[in-house]
């Protein structure tokens, strides 16, 4: 028999078991776990349905009216949304309306905002911890902050810009202040953090951050490694700047014939030394393997049914949800507006008012150059320019990582720029420094540029409002009520000698420097020309008869060229017909390569199944249907040859040096007219190769690749994968469904990741009519219907009226969702 | 019988009060003082408090999934491998029910280890 006593003492161990049990139950489900590479979340915070992620279920039905009191309102603003969750704002002046953009911009976007100037502000690992250190690293070392830090400085000399940058800011932050922990936005909940204040630093951030995707494009290393590799007349064989069948932006009508040739020294280049130095190993795998493009045009009324002008624009970017874009209206006393915005930014970025339209396009001149510095000590703080010692200027930055020590970085500030690769002592730019157009103080007229933008009302007031714009340069395509069309290449565009900046330059010398930047009046621009239309794809802006030099790591000519010849052809224009150009798959670089190469292609020599693919290929017509078959044999034809051709150059690359390779219209005019050429000889072969056995084998080598790969034999919509991702990259909340024609060299420009981000069109006239639409939704929530409600209307070429209203009751019954009533407090 | 009952009531509508603003362990204690409260067969309390927990946090989280037509509680399933909107509801409740569970087994023995009888 047990004594009472051990009864007793059972009965604490008992207690303490189911305590201990109780406690250790709930660490585990408070405690983030790691399954594999991914990190769930606390499973208990998480799932609570009175504040975890149930919270962010939102109904479908929409949202109750509701009143909401804001301080620093000097009126009341309504918000009217419509079905798409457009918010339409009417406010009693900009300064009100503005606040109320920031408040509803961050209702519906906060963590976007947050996680896109994270990564600018080299700030991801204070939230995600060591995995993306090396991201913030290269953030600072590249100097975004700095970058940043000068555009608020610039704005600050602007009291009016600055006073609506801060009524934006105010915004947000009303909308930060009143949120508990249960409403922050899913992706704080999941990743386990919290929302910040927003500042005028953020939108800088977010500024640098598109101008890092937009305008950090150079070749300078690969340039250079490839001059140090062929010498001078190889190069220029290779590598000509200039495709002679490209139509430019602004063609030579004569008008800068009185602007004379620019008297900057010219640039001799030392590149008998310092090219060999900078062979080594490359960056490679740093730039984003998508090629950013837009395209944008304006009709004249005399090409267009109604007499009016109309304008269309579709901006390629990397696709993500929550989308790029978030459209809005803004009405006040003094204009009316409508378009998309980025989320932290005040303003509309493209869009239209009761009289005027505009669209843009990415310039993509080479606007960031390395010096190679020559340092003067070996502990590199002091450099020398022209004979003299000039310190270095050091700047700590301290980066906080999740969970460890934050890491302090040097980072060197030469007169040219941050010194960015000297933390890693094998790469080829360890000793150059940065001069980047982004970190330059901005004219502080820049903030001002899109509310002067979106208040215009004619030519005169367009090319007023973007003369204060510096970065990233953009081609502004304009429309008006009136019958003007106009575009203007517009920027901070560097004056440079003929090449220079092609090549990695000298920092010893201040004779490297830029001389100076074009001025206002002197950038390609074009109004009303005889043609009937303007247009830009991200080609050259100008012919080379413009008397200043520039460059691009990538310009294409492709696009540009089909649209030229589109917009030639047409007459009796109408949305719908300027909706088959946004969506045309045709691609002007398969119809320049594909009867080059069937002509090459000794079909005497195929085999009945080759004679089969051969046949097919023949009868493509150039169009990257979704439902084609052709375009896979293609690609992997085209691919096949061009790899092959440059053996010598890829097999460098494999070692990890950067070299360029010749562009591919280059390689197609190669194949034309210089079927002999020594680069069509392949390396590992002893006999001596041309274009006719190089070809012939690519397409046998094809042929197998389809024979050993059966699944891979089918349309092009599967055939290429397409996915929008998530930006933190969850797949759970990507839209990977998704079966698309479309491709980079062809106006509907849609590649792997990459995209049409927002078609719109605009009518002018006596009343605007637009329509528009983007991959996605205007909700940045996954637990909203209209996260991606938009994806498959863009992805089957729907497109939807928007609704621009005169007043905030004009809005049809069936197409207003809700309303917010902002007031004073 | 009646004992049972209190336990799942006070689980079940002392949490829905309490879940307002305090953590999501909130029903942990909970279910400490039905444990303490309502002596009974262990068995029964238990599971009384697990359905409490249960129902609290099932009921909860359908009363916000019904009106999203399950949008979010599909991604959700889809980020923990694929799971249905179905499981995630249940998952949920699962998640309210162990601690109210294990929470009363502890206030249970507690009374039995310093409670007077």
């Amino acid at each position: 028999m047990k004594s009472a006593s051990y009864l007793r003492s059972m009965r604490f161990v008992r207690f303490f078991l189911f305590l201990l049990l109780t406690i250790g139950l709930l660490w585990l489900l408070q405690t983030p776990q790691h399954v594999g590479s991914n990190t769930l979340p606390a499973l208990g915070s998480f799932f609570n349905p009175f504040s975890g992620f149930w919270l962010n279920a939102e109904s479908t039905a929409g949202f109750p009216a509701a009143e909401i009191q804001i301080s620093g309102l000097k009126g009341k603003v309504e918000v009217v949304y419509d079905d798409l969750l457009v918010p339409h704002i009417f406010a009693e002046n900009t300064e009100d309306a503005l606040r109320a953009q920031g408040y509803v911009t961050a209702k519906h976007r906060l963590w976007q905002m947050d996680i896109s100037t994270r990564k600018a502000a080299g700030r991801l690992s204070e939230v995600l911890g060591e995995r993306t250190l090396n991201i913030d690293r290269l953030s600072r070392r590249r100097g975004m902050v700095f970058a940043a830090e000068n555009a608020v400085r610039g704005w600050s000399k602007s009291p009016e810009g600055m006073r609506l940058l801060e009524a934006y800011c105010a915004g947000v932050n009303a909308y930060v202040a009143q949120l508990k922990p249960a409403d922050y936005p899913l992706e704080f909940k999941l990743l386990g953090y919290a929302p910040e204040p927003w500042s005028p630093l953020k939108t800088a951030l977010l500024v640098e951050a598109m101008a890092e995707t937009l305008c950090a494009g150079e070749n300078d290393l690969a340039s250079t490694n490839a001059y140090a590799l062929f010498g001078r007349d190889t190069f220029n064989y290779l590598y000509p700047e200039w495709n002679p069948k490209q139509r430019p932006i602004i063609p030579d009508t004569g008008q800068w014939a009185a602007i004379p040739r620019p008297q900057t020294p010219a640039y001799e280049p030392d590149y008998s030394s310092a090219p060999q130095e900078a062979t080594g190993q490359a960056p490679l795998g740093e730039r984003p393997d998508y090629i950013v493009g837009s395209n944008n045009w304006a009709v004249a009324g005399s090409k267009t049914a109604s007499g009016d002008p109309i304008l269309c624009n579709d901006p390629h970017l990397n696709l993500t949800l929550p989308s790029i874009w978030f459209q809005v209206q803004i009405h006040t006393p003094g204009q009316n507006c409508y378009g998309v915005s980025l989320q932290g930014l005040p303003g509309i970025i493209i869009g239209f008012n009761e009289d005027i339209a505009w669209g843009v396009t990415n310039v993509g001149h080479d606007v960031s150059d390395w010096y190679r510095i020559r340092w003067a000590d070996a502990a590199r703080t002091r450099y020398l320019l022209d004979g003299e010692e000039r310190e270095a200027e050091l700047k700590v930055e301290e980066i906080r990582i999740k969970g460890q020590a934050p890491l302090l970085d040097t980072v060197r500030y030469t007169v040219w720029g941050p010194v960015a690769y000297d933390h890693d002592p094998e790469h080829p730019l360890r000793d150059c420094a940065l001069r980047w157009v982004t970190h330059d103080e901005p004219a502080p007229a820049e903030m001002m540029m899109l509310m002067w933008l979106d208040g215009a009302k004619n030519y005169a007031d367009y090319r007023q409002a973007i003369r204060g714009y510096e970065s990233p340069a953009q081609n502004f395509a304009f429309a008006s009520r009136t019958g003007d069309i106009a575009m203007t290449v517009q920027g901070r565009l560097p004056i440079r000698a003929r090449e220079q900046g092609r090549f990695v330059l000298d920092g010893s010398k201040q004779a490297s420097a830029w001389g100076g930047f074009i001025p206002p009046e002197q950038v390609p621009a074009m109004r009303n020309p005889a043609r009937g239309f303007v247009f830009s794809a991200n080609q050259h802006s100008t012919p080379p008869t413009y008397p200043y030099y520039y460059l691009s790591p990538d310009f294409d000519g492709t696009r540009g060229r089909h649209i030229f010849d589109r917009l030639t052809a047409l007459q009796n224009a109408t949305a719908d017909s300027m909706k088959t150009i946004q969506l045309d798959n045709f691609s002007q670089r398969a119809a320049d390569a594909l009867p080059v190469l069937l002509r090459l292609l000794n079909r005497d020599k195929l085999g009945e199944e080759g004679k089969k693919l051969a046949a097919e290929l023949s009868n493509w017509d150039f169009r990257y249907e979704a439902s084609a078959t052709a375009p896979p044999l293609y690609e992997v034809w085209f691919d096949s040859c061009y790899w092959r051709t440059w053996d010598e150059i890829t097999m460098l690359r494999e070692q990890g040096k950067s070299v360029l390779l010749p562009e591919r219209w280059r390689f197609i005019e190669l194949l034309e007219s210089d079927t002999a050429s020594i680069f069509f000889d392949r390396q590992d072969t002893p006999q001596r190769e041309t274009a006719r056995e190089l070809v012939h084998d690519a397409f046998a080598r094809m042929q197998k690749f389809f024979e050993e790969n059966p699944e891979k034999r089918v349309r092009w919509g599967k055939y290429r994968p397409f996915a929008i991702r998530h930006i933190a990259q969850i797949e759970a909340f990507s839209r990977t469904d998704l079966e698309l024609g479309g491709h980079g060299s062809a106006p509907n420009a849609i590649s792997r990741s990459n995209g049409p981000s927002w078609r719109m069109i605009v009518e002018l006239g006596e009343q605007v009519r637009a329509k528009g639409v983007y991959p996605g939704g205007q909700s940045g929530n996954p637990g909203s219907r209209y996260y991606d409600n938009m994806v498959d209307a863009w992805a089957t070429g729907k497109y939807y009226d928007l609704l621009f209203l005169k007043n905030k009751d004009a809005a049809p019954a069936d197409r207003e969702l809700a309303r917010l009533t902002l007031l004073p407090k | 019988m009646k004992n049972t009952l209190f336990v799942f009531g006070l689980v079940f509508f002392a949490g829905q009060l309490c879940h307002m603003g305090v953590p999501w362990w909130g029903v942990a204690p909970i279910g400490v003082l039905a444990g303490w409260l309502f002596p009974q067969n262990v068995g029964r309390g238990f599971i009384a408090a697990f359905l409490g927990g249960f129902l609290l946090w099932l009921s909860a989280a359908y009363l916000l999934d019904v009106p999203n037509e399950g949008i979010l509680s599909a991604r959700i399933g889809n980020l923990f491998m694929g799971l249905s909107s179905g499981h995630i509801l249940l998952l949920t409740g699962i998640l309210g029910a162990l601690p109210a569970g294990f929470g009363y087994l502890t206030g249970h023995a507690a009374r039995s280890a310093f409670g007077t009888k």
